[in-house]
């Protein structure tokens, strides 16, 4: 019997089958199962639908704490649940998406991984967004992919702080001679690091600023912001990362350390970002619909309100989490929950 | 298909007997108070057992902290055995009541169920303050073994900070009461609802170890950003209220 013979017993569906089988088995592992689903059946045109069919929005979030954004996996009276401002926003984006889904309700589903695997993770499908005080105006290769809502949080940005009053000293009056000098800021910083050993939690914008511009600092790169408040061997200088969040750890975690400031107590802001709502770059009507829910929001000055109540309002989090915060299934968490270390970066 | 005669009936015999058993037995009032001092116990065992482990709870250096089920469930027995004298591994009838043998097992089945789903916060590094204390331990050990049984469970206290342990009408006479007493109280049990249902409260004080999130300067906030109470050790913290069905 030759190959013909052999193609002749075989019905149509088989071999469908018997091709769909062996292409599978050839991308296992690969991570391009998905990506073959998707050119056979692009989800494109029916991201919306799909999620209003299924009746769950599938979100992502940092298992790192990035409070105010995510207070990650609080025990509460209800039990586990995530909050902070980015929980409240995804609260705001279920409630229109099961408007939109003619009253079916639609129910957040979280997944809590490590902040650089939600990347990973909306590029597999298995997310349909994430959020978790995303910077959208930073490139970088590994969001390849993804697509960005419009802001939800105008006044991020990148700042340092350190545990050594020696350090903010020397940043201080470095930086204040170069200003007298009409000097370039960023040729300043980079001159008042020096030599010190600088901590990032990589992936994130502030590893992108650090790699790209500070080069004659040495750079520590940590799984998590804990991990670099934590790190002794490497001794870190000064952790870099979004204001937002350092400032809540000093305010009201870690006394111990103190933003690096300009003249007078000014802050010292190395960038300027805005943090947004990511989704697949193909999902065009989800990013669509977020837009408007954000647009919605912003006109009718509730998320002002929300940014309020997280940022600036005195609040016990464990209550907002009881009472607000979302449940997330322990699958998948647990090994991520250790906070890393922290390591040399070395020549990037 | 006919059923025969005599099938039916044993049918009908073991039905009521088993309905006997599982719903409409009788409780007297001593078996029901026994029953409801061991659970007030045990709840607040476990709630002990939480407090004494809060430093390894809240150690932000560590990520398994070994505070496992299995763990919390061996120091829970400990406790409660020094309190009440029972081993809840080997429940003598003789001292145990059957109410409370059957009860007593759900108990510390919920409170392992407890901490079984908060290994993942428990065990996270790098995050010091992760609100698994005493109360949140007791209220979710209490409302999952509530589900499951006719006997109602509940922490309250007269200014609870979580708004489901706010006290009904009986258990707000009851703290009244029991928070003008100068001295340590016994648990108070009466008989309500036309002596239907028997209502137990049992007074929990605040220790020194309360103190650091009650006491202080009231308003001020404590770790978890609540305002203190300004409670002094010895004074009524708030109670385990127990409510028992006579007519089960």
């Amino acid at each position: 019997m030759d190959l013909h013979d052999r193609g002749s017993i075989l019905s149509d569906a088989t071999r469908v089958s018997l091709f769909a089988l062996i292409i599978s088995l050839a991308l296992q592992g690969c991570g391009l199962i998905w990506d073959v689903a998707q050119f056979i059946r692009p989800v494109t045109g029916n991201d919306l639908e799909s999620i209003c069919e299924r009746g769950r929005l599938h979100v992502g979030m940092a298992v790192e704490p990035l409070r105010p954004f995510v207070f990650p996996a609080v025990w509460t009276d209800e039990g586990r649940r995530v909050t902070g401002l980015d929980t409240e926003l995804v609260r705001e984006i279920a409630t229109s998406l099961s408007k939109q889904c003619r009253g079916q309700p639609v129910a957040p589903v979280l997944r809590l991984v490590r902040f650089r695997d939600l990347f990973v993770e909306l590029n597999e499908g298995k997310l349909d967004l994430f959020v978790s005080a995303v910077s959208a105006n930073i490139p970088s290769p590994t969001r390849a992919g993804l697509a960005y809502s419009i802001p939800y949080f105008y006044d991020g940005g990148i700042i340092g702080i350190t545990r050594r009053p020696e350090v903010a000293e020397r940043v201080r009056v470095t930086l204040s001679k170069a200003r007298q000098k009409q000097e370039d800021k960023l040729t300043s910083v980079q001159a008042a690091l020096a030599g010190l050993s600088v901590a990032v939690q990589s992936g994130t914008s502030a590893d992108v600023f650090a790699s790209t511009h500070l080069k004659n600092a040495t750079l520590v790169l940590c799984d998590s912001l804990p991990a670099a408040f934590e790190s002794e061997d490497p001794a870190i200088d000064v952790i870099l990362g979004k204001e937002p969040v350092l400032k809540f750890m000093v305010e009201r975690v870690r006394r111990d350390w103190q933003p690096l400031v300009l003249e007078r107590g000014k802050p010292l802001l190395w960038t300027r970002e805005h943090y947004s709502v990511v989704t697949a770059e193909e999902s065009y009507r989800l990013r669509g619909f977020i837009n408007g829910v954000l647009f919605q929001l912003e006109e009718s000055g509730r998320l002002a309100e929300i940014r309020r109540r997280w940022l600036e309002d005195v609040y016990a989090y464990p209550r907002r989490a009881a009472s607000e915060g979302l449940p997330f299934a322990a699958e998948g968490v647990v090994q991520h929950y250790d906070q890393g270390q922290c390591r040399w970066a070395g020549p990037r | 298909m006919k059923i025969p005669a005599h099938r039916f009936l044993a049918a009908a015999v073991v039905w009521s007997m088993a309905w006997a058993s599982a719903g409409l037995a009788a409780v007297t009032r001593e078996e029901a108070e026994d029953t409801a001092r061991l659970l007030a116990a045990l709840l607040d065992a476990g709630r002990v057992v939480v407090d004494r482990n809060q430093a390894l709870i809240d150690d932000p250096r560590k990520g398994q902290k070994g505070f496992t089920p299995e763990f919390f469930e061996g120091q829970v027995r400990s406790e409660f055995r020094e309190r009440t004298a029972v081993d809840l591994g080997h429940l003598d009838p003789a001292r145990v009541p059957p109410l409370a043998r059957e009860l007593l097992p759900s108990l510390v089945q919920a409170s392992k169920e407890v901490v079984t789903d908060a290994q993942v916060v428990i065990n996270q590094r790098g995050i010091e303050y992760k609100n698994f204390i005493p109360a949140t331990f007791g209220s979710q050990a209490a409302a999952r073994f509530s589900r499951k049984s006719s006997v109602r469970l509940k922490q309250t206290a007269l200014q609870p900070r979580n708004p489901k342990n706010t006290p009904d009408a009986y258990e707000t006479a009851v703290l009244r009461r029991l928070a003008t007493q100068s001295s340590r109280s016994a648990p108070i049990s009466e008989l309500t609802d036309e002596g239907k249902t028997l209502r137990v409260v049992s007074p929990i004080y605040y220790t020194k170890d309360c103190l650091k999130c009650h006491g202080g300067q009231a308003g001020e906030f404590d770790i978890s950003g609540y305002p203190k109470e300004g409670a002094r050790e010895g004074e009524l913290a708030g109670a385990i209220s127990v409510t028992i069905p006579l007519d089960r």
